[in-house]
């Protein structure tokens, strides 16, 4: 990886939120896990990507969210562009909710939303556990509004599954930022308590104007949810277009002859 | 695993794995042998003479001389002072040592360097340290105290270090992405990810190092080793005796004591 370099794009021009152009990745030299992907997601729409298992989803999600590095290709996200460690005001603007939320279980549901102020709050004050009283408020209504308001002093591994997502959904909330990047983070729910967090989150991602992109396995839940779908195969995205388009077929036709990685509700 | 591959494992394989497992008892228990015979376990007279010889010395150990108590209770006590400051000492260097040679957090060669140290640290035994550290401070049970700091940061320095490098990566990552630095990881995600185990392991250290205190007084670094070392040259068992026993009863309070911290703090995770 080489220095970084981070050039801030003239916030006038109606940019996408994400932009991917010819991106290759490989964890060991010669395996490639993305291979030449490209992606413009437009600001304030709802993208879900999708794909069989080891399609290269996660490690896409990874890199938009500045943690893995690449080795070919350019990355834009949120006017930044990829190379490197990325700079916290980057951090600010793009909340990343991981497969397995990435939680601390050791701590309250209250402690784990106040990590979200964690990248505009650099002092000793946090690691001394004092956040600013309005930012815990903050955190308090977040959780009240997700409905765990009286789960606020709970230690997460005290929480059920569907509650730690609400938490997780709320630590993103907390940083403010203009894109969400979830990875199948629904995964381990079952169907209706998977589509009720998606509503939730989908309400708030419409009302602040938010971009989402998120991987999904769900096909019904992305056409009631998602603006456009992207799916990808084996390193490469193999359809782009509109989510309500897309049938249960066609999609197990794009990703014929794979692991059959894909689930649909019932079937 | 229940894979395929564990399937396909079953029958000739399985055998196979097992008379390997067999044989891999056998060579171990050979060497064993082997190793005993070279240091004469297997010769009959040298082993009955050494029966005897420690039925006569269990035989003076009773009845036990309860005329030494109150100075084996008042330097008992010092020992369980230097073993409680100590450890404590110890586990303060320790956690930030620990800190330091966490590969999930810091750069190779800090890591490297920080490890090198705690081996050098853990290579000389306790003994060896207060026998430096008498050197150092003079006599007395300072000297003690600081011998068992310096063995407890070899020892709790790596064990940390590997516990920290065990929190699942996966949170270390989503936080990182949330822009915290490296001392909120710390805060936020190895310390209480891992402070059940970094506790648990305090409290083992502080059993062993009561132990290993006791025989610190046989170099002059404090505590009931001087008397167990003048009873055992002067022959009197007997008070020998008293000091074992003291001895055996602070270690069993300890144990019981760190049970129950375990119990009522550690537990809950």
């Amino acid at each position: 990886m080489t220095a970084a370099d981070f050039t801030p794009r003239n916030q006038a021009a109606p940019d996408p939120a994400i932009e991917v152009r010819d991106l290759w990745l490989a964890y060991r030299p010669g395996w490639w896990v993305l291979k030449g992907v490209g992606l413009r997601v437009p600001k304030g729409e709802l993208w879900v990507v999708m794909g069989p298992s080891g399609a290269g989803k996660t490690t896409l999600m990874k890199v938009l969210a500045g943690l893995l590095p690449f080795q070919r290709g350019t990355v834009e996200v949120m006017g930044f562009r990829l190379r490197g460690e990325p700079p916290r005001p980057f951090r600010q603007a793009v909340g990343y909710i991981p497969q397995q939320l990435g939680l601390v279980r050791g701590l309250t549901a209250l402690e784990n939303v106040l990590l979200g102020t964690l990248a505009r709050h650099g002092g000793w004050g946090p690691t001394l556990g004092l956040f600013p009283r309005e930012e815990v408020e903050r955190a308090r209504d977040y959780l009240g509004m997700l409905g765990l308001g009286d789960k606020a002093g709970v230690r997460v591994f005290n929480l059920s599954g569907g509650e730690r997502q609400r938490v997780a959904i709320a630590r993103t909330l907390m940083q403010n930022p203009r894109l969400i990047l979830a990875d199948e983070f629904v995964s381990d729910l079952d169907l209706p308590r998977a589509a009720r967090i998606l509503e939730t989150i989908r309400g708030l991602v419409r009302e602040r104007g938010l971009t989402l992109l998120m991987n999904l396995h769900e096909i019904q839940l992305v056409q009631d949810l998602a603006d456009r779908v992207v799916v990808l195969r084996d390193g490469q995205v193999v359809y782009q277009g509109p989510a309500r388009s897309l049938e249960w077929a066609d999609f197990r036709a794009l990703v014929e002859a794979e692991d059959g990685g894909a689930r649909v509700a019932g079937g | 695993m229940a894979g395929p591959g564990s399937l396909a494992g079953k029958g000739r394989g399985a055998g196979l794995g097992r008379w390997r497992d067999l044989g891999g008892v056998l060579a171990l228990l050979l060497v064993m042998g082997w190793v005993l015979g070279r240091m004469g376990f297997f010769d009959p007279g040298r082993l009955a003479g050494g029966l005897a010889n420690f039925g006569r010395f269990a035989a003076e150990l009773f009845p036990p001389d309860p005329s030494v108590l109150p100075v084996v209770l008042s330097s008992l006590a010092e020992t369980v002072e230097m073993a409680f400051a100590g450890t404590l000492l110890g586990f303060i260097l320790s956690f930030p040592l620990g800190v330091l040679g966490t590969r999930t957090l810091f750069p190779r060669p800090v890591v490297l360097a920080v490890r090198l140290l705690v081996a050098i640290i853990r290579t000389v035994p306790s003994l060896l340290w207060a026998v430096i550290m008498v050197i150092v401070v003079g006599l007395g049970p300072l000297a003690g105290t600081l011998a068992l700091a310096v063995y407890t940061v070899g020892y709790l320095a790596k064990l940390y270090a590997e516990i920290l490098e065990g929190v699942d990566p996966e949170v270390l990552e989503a936080v990182r992405g949330l822009g915290a630095r490296r001392r909120h990881l710390v805060r936020f995600v190895l310390w209480p990810e891992a402070a059940n185990t970094i506790l648990s392991q305090l409290l083992f250290m502080l059993e062993y190092n009561i132990r290993s205190s006791t025989v610190l007084g046989l170099v002059g670094a404090g505590g009931i080793g001087f008397y167990m070392q003048v009873y055992i040259s002067t022959l009197a068992y007997g008070r020998l005796a008293t000091v074992l026993l003291a001895v055996l009863a602070v270690v069993l309070l300890m144990d019981g004591l760190s049970a129950w911290v375990r119990r009522h703090y550690l537990l809950q995770g």
